[in-house]
């Protein structure tokens, strides 16, 4: 195996990898000539938030990302007053900023924000195009390369938290799934820097874990994960060691669930 | 329930439901039995290592997913065990190397010629026929065709379409009211047909009849639209294995006033039977009362825990808006004015003048169960009992809870028998903690058994219809040792399990600590979950992470389930 090169860390000034799996990619761009916002749907760890990535760099805008976080305000993305000095100053939050200068604005797992913060991109994600900003009494109207993408994982979130219908109604839907074997091996070999014999094994593991009846598993074991396992490969660890470390002990911490994949794990990677 | 044992074959449950592609437990056969499966569970055989174990589950679980064991196929194979046997040789090769192509722990295991069959149908018929076929190596195990057959339908299978359609036999059905006269529609009446003689076809006794009886249908007979007949209804014999039955609920009188105006309540629950997978309905008596022993009130006193309480001050469980604070979402305008006011005053307060919005609310329900029992009585090198440490935590825990604005209540258990399992009150929801109550509480003698899981229905119930908040909580204090007449070992963890599945179910949160016990914590950690329970020698060793203990049992009600595909 030619595992011996390590890939160093790399700067983020670079094209993002993205190997498109459907016709995501014309969907988005599609949207993106119009200006409607776009709800991604998939599984933690698939590459939605590297598909924003590659898009923005590919529609030349910048972009401004966010994680839903269930303590999130409204002010949180439109801005607040801050005291300096004497007087009050207005700081624009991230969405105004977006909205002002023509970016697209990312936010990541939005069912974990409040329903009451998530009503705020309404009168963006629909025909108006605009923000009102009611602290500042004003309402900014959305520069032409404002995009609005928002990101959720169906299977992830209680019952509590689903998108309201009222949300989800204004934004058209680009569903990801982990890619097919070919591609996701690509993949993981492209962001790991490992050969594709052991981009393949891992792989395959990968799919082993997913596809699983019955699996005791929260979460399955996503491209994310596969990669990271790659990438201590690249370091020069062994291949069981790496997928232990970065699969097995991270999907969970029952320690009869640990030894029951450890045994999946050993059953279905190549013999040292 | 899982299975702590680290050599325990369940370690192999997730191999072998990727090698069979469908869900597989994986468990030891009785001793002397050779590997075997029947579709859901595969057997390996007793007391052999892991790696011999492994190869028995790896070529039994690849039978099954190879489609080598569908009942088709196996019921060719009932009752001619030396046709199995030949089969098995055959098709154990085969899928073997089939599944050495995808699995390189399979490859390990090849032999080395060819296996001379390329289908199962072919295997099949070539185990019927005379040609010679090598001996299966004994690691092959067995195929149990009977077992395989019995299986598809046992019980504790969910519902089948056709269990669940609603019918109707037409025979029950309430007929069409008509009128007197209008004899053809009415049709056979079903009393006049018992008279129906099958020899000759004379209507005289039947016409006599219908004249002296009238040919309507009983004025208690409602056209459409009426109120439901009570035989329209039909009483089901047999529920399935999955409805849980309700707890029926104890009337008790006292002089004429119903037991509840005294504090008296009580109701039959049922209990879980995991030998034959079904409920045991109406099977414990639990009754709860108030506590009414005199008690020395000077034994009152109560060891306050400071770091316990600034824990659990910090269990934070809705937003709140605080006001005045240094950062902030908003800008607090009255803050704002103050802080101007005194700027042109002369005087420069800190800059306190933005809302926040912090998860403080607590709005939590907590029932502390406290386990009364005699099992709790073995005492530490102090001479303390693990009950006078359970009986100081829980007390502790109250008054620190208290404090704290929470709902709480104090109930004892202990049990005689499924027909006495007793909820003494210490402390009820609505009254206060008082100096009496303390007193009771240090003063309460353990007795008799611990059946954890009606106690625990039990005080679900309670905390269910008494708490009135939206969080709940049920602290359970017990050495974690279910112990009472006809309770006990798996049956009693598996009920117990249950119990907090189905108040889990419900949206109450458990949490099990374990004051002072040194052993049987994995009795715990296997009826609670390793996230629900924890367990030290003294309350003060808990106390540093008591937030998170009750954050997490709280935070598992709101936590993601599994999605199955």
């Amino acid at each position: 195996m030619t595992n011996s090169h390590p890939n160093a860390v790399r700067n983020g000034s670079e094209v993002p990898f993205y190997r498109a799996v459907g016709d995501e990619v014309e969907v988005f761009r599609a949207a993106a000539g119009r200006g409607l916002p776009v709800l991604l749907k998939g599984p933690t760890g698939c590459g939605k938030t590297r598909f924003v990535e590659a898009m923005a760099h590919d529609l030349g805008r910048n972009l401004i990302t966010v994680a839903g976080h269930e303590d999130m305000t409204s002010a949180d993305l439109v801005g607040r007053f801050l005291l300096k000095g004497g007087e009050t100053v207005w700081v624009d939050g991230p969405l105004t900023r977006a909205v002002r200068e023509g970016a697209i604005f990312y936010l990541d797992e939005v069912v974990e924000a409040r329903q009451d913060t998530t009503v705020v991109i309404h009168p963006l994600a629909d025909h108006r195009r605009e923000l009102p900003v009611d602290r500042l009494g004003t309402t900014v109207s959305a520069a032409p390369g404002f995009q609005l993408v928002i990101s959720y994982n169906p299977g992830y979130q209680s019952v509590l938290k689903n998108l309201k219908e009222s949300t989800r109604q204004r934004f058209i839907a680009i569903e990801l799934d982990f890619p097919p074997v070919e591609t996701e091996t690509e993949v993981v070999a492209h962001e790991a820097g490992i050969d594709s014999e052991t981009a393949r094994a891992l792989v395959k593991l990968g799919n082993a874990i997913r596809n699983l009846d019955g699996s005791p598993l929260r979460e399955v074991s996503s491209t994310r994960l596969l990669i990271l396992a790659g990438g201590l490969v690249a370091e020069g660890l062994s291949l069981r060691s790496a997928v232990q470390s970065a699969v097995v002990q991270v999907l969970s911490d029952d320690p009869d669930v640990v030894r029951a994949l450890g045994e999946l794990v050993d059953g279905v990677l190549p013999r040292a | 329930m899982t299975a702590s044992d680290p050599k325990s074959p369940d370690r192999f449950r997730l191999l072998a439901t990727f090698i069979a592609g469908r869900s597989v437990d994986v468990a030891e056969a009785p001793r002397g039995e050779a590997a075997h499966t029947n579709g859901q569970l595969v057997f390996v055989s007793a007391g052999r290592s892991v790696a011999e174990q492994r190869r028995e589950m790896l070529i039994q679980s690849a039978l099954l997913g190879a489609g080598s064991l569908d009942q088709r196929l196996v019921k060719a194979l009932r009752a001619r065990p030396s046709v199995a046997r030949r089969y098995l040789a055959l098709e154990g090769r085969r899928v073997l190397a089939e599944l050495a192509g995808q699995m390189p722990l399979a490859a390990t295991l090849l032999f080395e010629e060819e296996p001379s069959t390329a289908t199962a149908d072919e295997s099949l018929e070539m185990a019927r026929g005379r040609a010679k076929v090598a001996e299966p190596p004994e690691w092959f195990g067995v195929i149990r065709p009977s077992r395989l057959l019995a299986t598809s339908a046992g019980p504790g299978a969910r519902a089948a379409d056709e269990e669940l359609r609603l019918e109707f036999d037409p025979i029950d059905l309430p007929e069409a009211d008509d009128d007197d006269d209008d004899g053809e529609q009415s049709g056979e009446s079903k009393i006049l047909k018992l008279f129906d003689n099958p020899l000759f076809t004379s209507r005289t006794v039947s016409d006599y009849l219908r004249k002296m009886l009238g040919n309507s249908h009983s004025p208690a007979d409602g056209t459409a639209g009426a109120e439901m007949q009570v035989r329209s209804l039909r009483r089901a014999q047999e529920v399935g294995a999955n409805a849980r039955p309700l707890p029926t609920r104890i009337r008790f009188t006292d002089d004429g006033k119903p037991g509840a105006a005294v504090g008296v309540g009580g109701a039959l629950y049922p209990e879980w039977d995991v030998y034959n997978d079904r409920y045991r309905a109406d099977w414990c008596r639990v009754i709860d009362f108030p506590l009414t022993v005199a008690a020395d009130v000077s034994a009152a006193g109560v060891p306050h825990d400071d770091v316990l309480r600034r824990r659990l001050a910090r269990v934070g469980l809705g937003p709140k808006v605080l006001r005045g604070r240094a950062d902030g979402d908003d800008l607090d305008i009255e803050a704002l004015i103050d802080l101007f006011v005194d700027l042109r005053s002369g005087y420069s307060p800190p800059e306190h003048v933005y809302l926040e919005r912090r998860k403080l609310a607590r709005d939590l329900g907590v029932l502390i169960l406290l386990d009364a029992s005699g099992s709790a009585t073995d005492t530490d090198p102090d001479g303390l009992a693990v009950h006078d440490h359970q009986r100081g935590a829980a007390a502790t825990l109250a008054v620190t809870l208290e404090e704290l604005g929470d709902r709480v209540a104090v109930y004892a258990f202990r049990s005689h028998g499924r027909h006495a399992v007793q909820l003494p009150a210490i402390k009820t929801f609505d009254q206060r903690f008082g100096a009496v109550g303390r007193a009771r509480l240090n003063q309460l003698q353990p007795s008799s058994y611990t059946r954890l899981g009606a106690a625990i229905r039990g005080a679900g119930e309670i905390l269910k219809t008494e708490a009135g908040t939206p969080n709940r909580l049920l602290v359970v204090l017990s050495d974690g040792f279910p112990y009472d007449d006809g309770y006990e070992g798996r049956y009693a963890e598996v009920d117990a399990y249950k119990a907090l599945e189905e108040l889990r179910t419900d949206g109450v949160a458990c949490l099990c600590l374990s004051i002072g016990a040194a052993t049987a914590t994995d009795t715990l950690e296997r009826v609670f979950g390793s996230a629900g329970c924890a367990s030290a020698a003294t309350l003060a060793d808990l106390s540093p992470q008591m937030d998170e203990l009750f954050l997490s049992s709280l935070r598992e009600l709101a936590a993601p389930k599994p999605v199955r595909g």
